[in-house]
């Protein structure tokens, strides 16, 4: 039975009782956005995380190893098309709008997904400090997700992004302990989206923020943030590769890292679309989607939209 | 050729074709035409490299050999191009998505009849895998039957179709290419007919699916040197090498290193 709520008031009044809203319900117009556009934003960014890593799975060095990305990449896959459900189900775009906006640059995804991997070592790096900064925020929201299908969802994303995220530490395990030319590389990948993957946390939340008043994320972003710092920069050390933050130095008092003074720009860069590796990787997703309209032509009945 | 040796090259020509079949669904992972079909190759790649595997693994133990992770995949990517088995169909490097789904019907249908062959091998772990696969398989064609139905169901999508059927059909006779010592293996009981003889089958089931005439080169069945001209799947087709160096691009980087 579908609920309306006559006030914001009363609407968040039942959001602060811990109430989950669900997609036939008559929330509030500014709730149905704002929830739609972070779980579209969700969606594009296992779309396009899927074709960061694509340009290397079929380098993926060894038959089982190549087997464990496969899976990795159906699951990264199939929780874009769960979510691009779920969006769809709040009535603001359909898929094939939201698809349609994304390929034409008028949508935003992660800004990690508009980097390219140049290296297996990226490959490795992704999947180990990309995914672990993805769950970290996905924990936050399921914690106290406001919106009930949204919320399920992130329950099996969570779970399937922790095999991931165990499968990157496990490559980078076996690169730490192997050659010299594999720890240079993964030296040199580390280099490359260390201060990326610090970025998709964003930068530090506002106060009012309303993502958080409306329970759709639970945790400030540099909260968060540091979360993954804290983890992430002792453990990196402990393997023996060097953070690249020249003014990274170690709190003594408050038994903290500090990375220093983060830079903004570049990923106010991805944002625009202005990223590394942005033109290309909507160009071709673009390029494809045009590509193969006439499947979806063909299939008219609605598999492709 | 020995027994044995027949029965390895039978194992190795089987392997190698779903080795690179599987390795050819991963180019097509993130840009099929929707997100389904992104989840089905992959999936499908999954299952035709876990098959290649498991057939590796049946080769070291002819060779006396530890059937490790890494022996596997020393066998898979290791050897001179000479040495591999695989048909030109799997060595060919699709240009487009229609491409990509014809041959991955038509292998499929192959693939199916293939492992029915070994369903009672006398190899009795080869047997195991095939129930296993045959299982997989009926989901692999279901798949790609389900679009069928529907594309060439559609004018424009039929005529995209059939110029992607008339690209991969001269490529047909060599997927059911022998090897040699073919004869001998299924004297031993390995297989239950020899792989030419899946080849009058396939053209007849292409031609019934796709509403074409599919030349009678089933009357080459049991040849050695297929339209193709890959005696006894011994010729790599110019596709290999380029495909090899992608595929070994990481363990080139560093021959000593563990992945």
């Amino acid at each position: 039975m579908a609920r309306s709520w006559a006030t914001m008031e009363d609407f968040e009044a039942f959001l602060d009782g811990g109430g989950l809203v669900e997609a036939g319900d008559g929330m509030p117009d500014a709730y149905r956005r704002a929830v739609f556009a972070f779980i579209e934003m969700h969606a594009n960014s296992e779309l396009m995380g899927g074709l960061t890593e694509r340009d290397w799975i079929p380098k993926t060095p060894g038959l089982r190893h190549k087997m464990a990305v496969l899976a990795k990449t159906q699951d990264e896959i199939g929780h874009g098309h769960l979510l691009y459900m779920v969006a769809a189900d709040l009535g603001v775009k359909t898929r094939a709008e939201m698809l349609e906006d994304l390929f034409a640059g008028r949508s935003r995804f992660h800004n990690v997904f508009h980097y390219r991997a140049v290296t297996w070592g990226d490959q490795v790096a992704i999947a180990f400090l990309v995914d672990a900064a993805a769950l970290i925020s996905q924990q936050a929201v399921f914690k106290n997700c406001s919106y009930g299908p949204y919320k399920r969802i992130l329950r099996r994303i969570i779970a399937e992004e922790g095999f991931h995220m165990r499968l990157g530490e496990d490559r980078m395990m076996r690169i730490a302990g192997g050659t010299a030319r594999q720890r240079q590389m993964f030296q040199e990948s580390l280099d490359r989206w260390f201060w990326p993957a610090l970025q998709l946390f964003g930068p530090d939340s506002k106060p009012d923020d309303v993502l958080l008043r409306w329970n759709i994320k639970s945790e400030r972003n540099e909260v968060l943030r540091d979360r993954w710092v804290q983890k992430f920069v002792p453990m990196l050390q402990g393997y023996g590769f060097t953070i690249p933050a020249p003014d990274l130095r170690w709190e003594a008092e408050a038994r903290r890292w500090d990375v220093g003074p983060i830079d903004w720009a570049p990923l106010e860069r991805t944002l625009a679309q202005g990223g590394p590796d942005s033109a290309r990787r909507i160009g071709e997703a673009a390029d494809n989607w045009s590509r193969t309209a006439w499947v979806r032509t063909a299939l008219s009945d609605g598999s492709g939209s | 050729m020995s027994g044995q040796g027949a029965i390895r090259e039978y194992l190795l020509a089987f392997a190698d074709d779903e080795h690179l079949m599987g390795q050819q669904h991963t180019e097509w992972i993130g840009v099929a035409p929707f997100l389904e079909e992104d989840l089905a190759f992959s999936s499908i790649g999954q299952d035709e490299l876990g098959h290649a595997a498991l057939l590796y693994e049946l080769v070291l133990e002819l060779d006396g050999i530890e059937p490790t992770d890494t022996a596997v995949d020393r066998l898979a990517y290791g050897r001179p191009s000479r040495e591999y088995r695989c048909c030109r169909l799997v060595e060919y490097t699709t240009r487009d998505w229609a491409e990509a789904l014809a041959r991955h019907w038509v292998y499929d249908t192959f693939e199916a009849a293939r492992w029915r062959l070994v369903a009672d091998s006398s190899l009795t772990r080869l047997a195991a895998v095939a129930g296993k696969a045959l299982q997989e398989e009926a989901f692999h064609r279901r798949h790609a039957d389900a679009l069928l139905d529907k594309l060439l169901a559609s004018p424009e999508a039929r005529t995209r179709m059939l110029g992607a059927l008339e690209a991969i059909l001269p490529m047909v006779p060599g997927l059911c290419g022998a090897v040699a010592g073919e004869a001998e293996a299924v004297r031993r009981g390995v297989a239950s007919a020899p792989t030419p003889d899946l080849l009058g089958p396939l053209e007849k089931a292409i031609a019934e699916r796709f509403l074409v005439e599919v030349s009678g080169s089933g009357s080459r069945s049991g040849s050695h040197s297929t339209a193709d001209g890959q005696f006894l799947r011994t010729v790599r087709s110019t596709d290999f090498e380029p495909l090899m160096k992608r595929m070994r691009e990481v363990l080139d980087y560093d021959p000593e290193a563990v992945w």
